[in-house]
């Protein structure tokens, strides 16, 4: 090639490199400011119903507009939807919509986290009606406390107002008008008027629906907390919530991570979801927290679940991933030999007692009115609670103090005194307690002598495997 | 002051004569370089330049700081006016620019234009090309996203395989035990500072040899019964080197537009991703790696490195002791191997 030639090609090339410089700008007058957070996606069918709450209820769209629904563009209409004919159902604005949102609605995109929640122990918390707990409730104490208590929690069974002839009743606009003793209600157990049981808002606050917050040991403590069953307080009490506190304030919890795998996504501490709920590297995340529950510590008496030792291998694999199997062993050793310490010295033999003084004719059929009911009462379903839940989840204090220690009080100082002052005239009951304090576990009320002390303790080392010392 | 008063100022100050500089510079060159696929040995000085440029103005908003760097280079891509034409152009010419390295490296061996007396021209170049892979990972691990965080992980791991020295250079690697805030200043340190100054010097060194021993005459039958064997470098060859530079700017620019410098997610210490891959320039070694196990290949890597910077000598010593010249196939060897772990761990999941 010439030198001319490559004085033209040259020119040439500069022409091409302009043009191309051309096309980069017409690229940069394209370019719009990119939010690194994601637009709120609205349909048609929620725009309105946005435009006009985003003025009535402010907070509650811009919680929507932090949550992953609006990323993906299920908005107001998508949940609150209702067909023309379903009893909460009314026209609003052109469209027929509910204020209640059920698990039912959830399901149409979460089909089987629905499924598998509608089977667990949660969704049933709303069906307490025969409970003794519900007699305390409901007539010792009086139905209001029931509405803003125990069904918050429970759920209630969502009603509506009803005027003489039956109907329900409507506002203007022909909203039904919800009754207000079970209206709001998050309870887990709520019973829906579609059927359905539960509320997934419950755990899933709305309108933010933020799985961090349901990962949060907060979200459970609303209701695991308190004097019958603080499992929120035992978990603080443990040394998986004092890690959580540090590891959240150095942000390795990952909280928002999807999936959120123990081992994997996060190791620093586990809450309540990770040990009840969430995935681990062998098993999936699940919405019933009873597949990986192995004792139930809720009644009198502490029973094994149906298919406990599948339970028990699912819950086992959860602490697998922080701890080895000696560690496992040993703590299920401790664990189960608390529970069966409490069902066999204490808890059993109240009942038992309990049973002998009604059958004897001892106390009357009516629950409450008399102290030892009580007293049996606070024995097994607070502190009796307390101590195995405490042993459960390695919370030293409420095992012992607010545990063992108040049940054995209870037991020898308050419920056998006000059992035989009751059993007096009646000698089958008094034969129970009689039986009962024989046992070898409470043959030290009788007064010990160093060997009986040896034979109480290697009696107990024995039966449980443990030192009580 | 006028123009000649200008310039008998100028000279008296600078005592240099301009003409000697231009007669200098205005090496004779082999009538085979008319071909422009003769010329790679300036397209990788030329986006050397380009990166420089490019890099300055990236320094300009990058922020060498775990919780800021993500950030600040989406800043640059989404934000700064041209800013993604920048990067866009600074990540292809960072890959073109290794593409032109070995395309050097390769024209020099198998033309044996390394033999005596251009070793050095060959071991400063053989540099080069190390070096320009290393400003490869330091700018990817400076983006700070989930692949080239766990990328510049695996590579402290690798070196931690090394012996004796394999530790601490990966504590001076990490500046720590992890991965972090101190990894990100030095990588920048190394990135924009201490890598382009011994790039700087050893282009010097290696144009110096270049000019110093000339190039490689290469004969061809047509160029053979011309009566001139050699052309002049200005204008003619600048011409020819200002032609590439024409289109390779060009075709940068083009590639910025049309595949842009993306954003992969934010690095995440807490989560590995599934699939860590390096860099296409590196699947060879991670290849190598995955078949060799980290000892092994952390150890043959190294001394395959030692073999290549230091090729001109092993040559003559194979060539002494078996009294045969067997770079080529060796070469061919070394190329198919290479190719073929790289074409493997692409294709591998």
């Amino acid at each position: 090639m010439t030198l001319e030639a490559k004085r033209v090609v040259v020119g040439l090339l500069s022409f091409a490199f302009l043009a191309s410089l051309i096309v980069v700008a017409w690229v940069e007058g394209l370019k719009t400011r990119v939010n690194p957070e994601p637009e709120p996606v609205l349909t048609d069918d929620s725009r309105a119903c946005y435009s006009c709450h985003e003025d009535k209820t402010p907070a509650v769209t811009a919680q929507w507009n932090d949550s992953v629904h609006a990323r993906k563009g299920v908005g107001c209409y998508e949940c609150h939807q209702a067909k023309k004919g379903e009893i909460d159902a009314w026209q609003h604005e052109g469209k027929w919509i509910s204020a209640l949102v059920t698990p039912d609605d959830c399901g149409k995109c979460h089909a089987d986290i629905t499924a598998e929640f509608q089977g667990s122990h949660h969704a049933k918390g709303g069906q307490i009606l025969g409970s003794l707990d519900n007699v305390l409730g409901e007539i010792v104490e009086g139905t209001p406390a029931v509405n803003a208590g125990c069904k918050q929690c429970h759920g209630s069974t969502i009603a509506f107002q009803k005027d003489a002839s039956g109907e329900i009743k409507r506002d203007k606009a022909g909203k039904p008008l919800l009754d207000p003793n079970t209206w709001p209600n998050s309870g887990i157990g709520r019973i829906n008027p579609d059927g359905s049981l539960g509320t997934c808002s419950a755990c899933h606050s709305r309108h933010s629906f933020s799985v961090e917050m349901a990962r949060r040991p907060d979200s459970c403590g609303k209701c695991h907390m308190g004097p019958d069953h603080p499992q929120k307080e035992i978990y603080e009490e443990s040394k998986h919530g004092i890690a959580f506190v540090t590891a959240d304030q150095q942000g390795k919890m990952n909280l928002t991570a999807r999936p959120w795998v123990v081992g994997v996504d996060y190791n620093a501490a586990p809450t309540c979801a990770t040990c009840h709920m969430s995935a681990t590297r062998n098993q999936p995340a699940t919405h019933d927290p009873g597949k990986r529950i192995s004792w139930t510590l809720r009644p009198v008496i502490s029973k094994k679940q149906e298919n406990w030792e599948e339970k028990r291998a699912a819950m086992r694999d959860v602490c697998s991933a922080c701890h080895t199997q000696d560690w496992v062993d040993g703590h299920y050793h401790q664990y189960d030999s608390a529970v069966n310490l409490y069902n066999d010295k204490f808890g059993g033999p109240a009942q038992r007692i309990m049973t002998a003084l009604k059958e004897a004719g001892a106390l009357t059929a009516t629950p409450f009115d008399e102290e030892i009911e009580w007293t049996f009462f606070y024995l097994w379903h607070h502190e009796g609670r307390r101590a195995r839940m405490g042993a459960s989840m390695m919370a030293p204090d409420y095992t012992q103090w607010h545990g063992f220690f108040e049940v054995a009080e209870r037991f020898y100082i308050e419920l056998i005194p006000q059992a035989r002052e009751a059993a007096h005239g009646h000698p089958e009951a008094e034969k129970v307690i009689d039986e009962v304090m024989a046992m070898d576990e409470h043959k030290w009320k009788n007064g010990l002598d160093p060997e009986q002390a040896k034979k109480v303790r290697e009696f107990y080392e024995k039966r449980y495997g443990v030192d009580d010392e | 002051m006028s123009t000649r008063g200008l310039m008998g100022f100028l000279r008296s100050r600078f005592p240099v004569d301009p003409e000697k500089i231009t007669s200098s510079l205005n090496e004779p060159v082999p009538n085979h370089m008319k071909r422009w696929w003769w010329c790679l040995g300036g397209t990788p000085a030329y986006l050397f330049c380009v990166q420089a440029i490019t890099g300055i103005l990236l320094t300009f908003y990058y922020v060498p700081e775990p919780s800021a760097a993500y950030e600040s280079v989406a800043h640059i891509t989404f934000e700064v006016p041209f800013g993604w034409w920048v990067r866009g152009i600074h990540k292809w010419a960072a890959n073109f620019m290794i593409v032109a390295v070995v395309l050097h490296a390769l024209r020099v061996y198998f033309t044996g234009a390394y033999r005596k007396p251009r070793e050095f021209t060959w071991v400063t170049g053989a540099i080069i090309l190390l070096i320009t892979m290393v400003f490869g990972f330091t700018g990817y691990s400076l983006v700070y996203e989930q692949l080239s965080y766990w990328g510049a992980t695996v590579a402290a791991e690798l070196t931690t395989a090394a012996p004796l020295i394999g530790e601490p250079l990966a504590q001076i690697i990490r500046g720590g035990d992890e991965v972090g805030a101190g990894t990100l200043t030095r990588f920048f340190v190394f990135h924009i500072g201490v890598l382009p100054t011994a790039l700087v010097l050893l282009l010097v060194v290696h144009l110096g040899l270049v000019r110093a021993h000339g190039v490689t005459e290469l004969k061809f039958k047509v160029d053979a019964k011309k009566k001139v064997q050699h052309f002049s470098f200005f204008p003619d060859h600048l011409l020819t080197e200002i032609g590439i530079g024409l289109v390779l700017i060009t075709v940068l620019s083009c590639f910025a537009v049309i595949f842009p410098a993306g954003l992969g997610e934010a690095a995440d210490p807490l989560t590995t991703p599934e699939h860590i891959k390096p860099e296409w320039y590196f699947f060879f070694t991670f290849r190598w790696l995955k078949l060799a196990g980290l000892g092994t290949a952390v150890l043959s890597l190294g001394f395959a490195g030692f073999v290549f910077v230091f090729w001109p000598f092993f040559d003559r010593l194979i060539e002494r002791l078996t009294r045969r010249n067997l770079a080529v196939p060796i070469g061919v060897l070394a190329v198919l191997a290479v190719l073929a772990l790289t074409i493997w761990e692409a294709l591998a999941h």
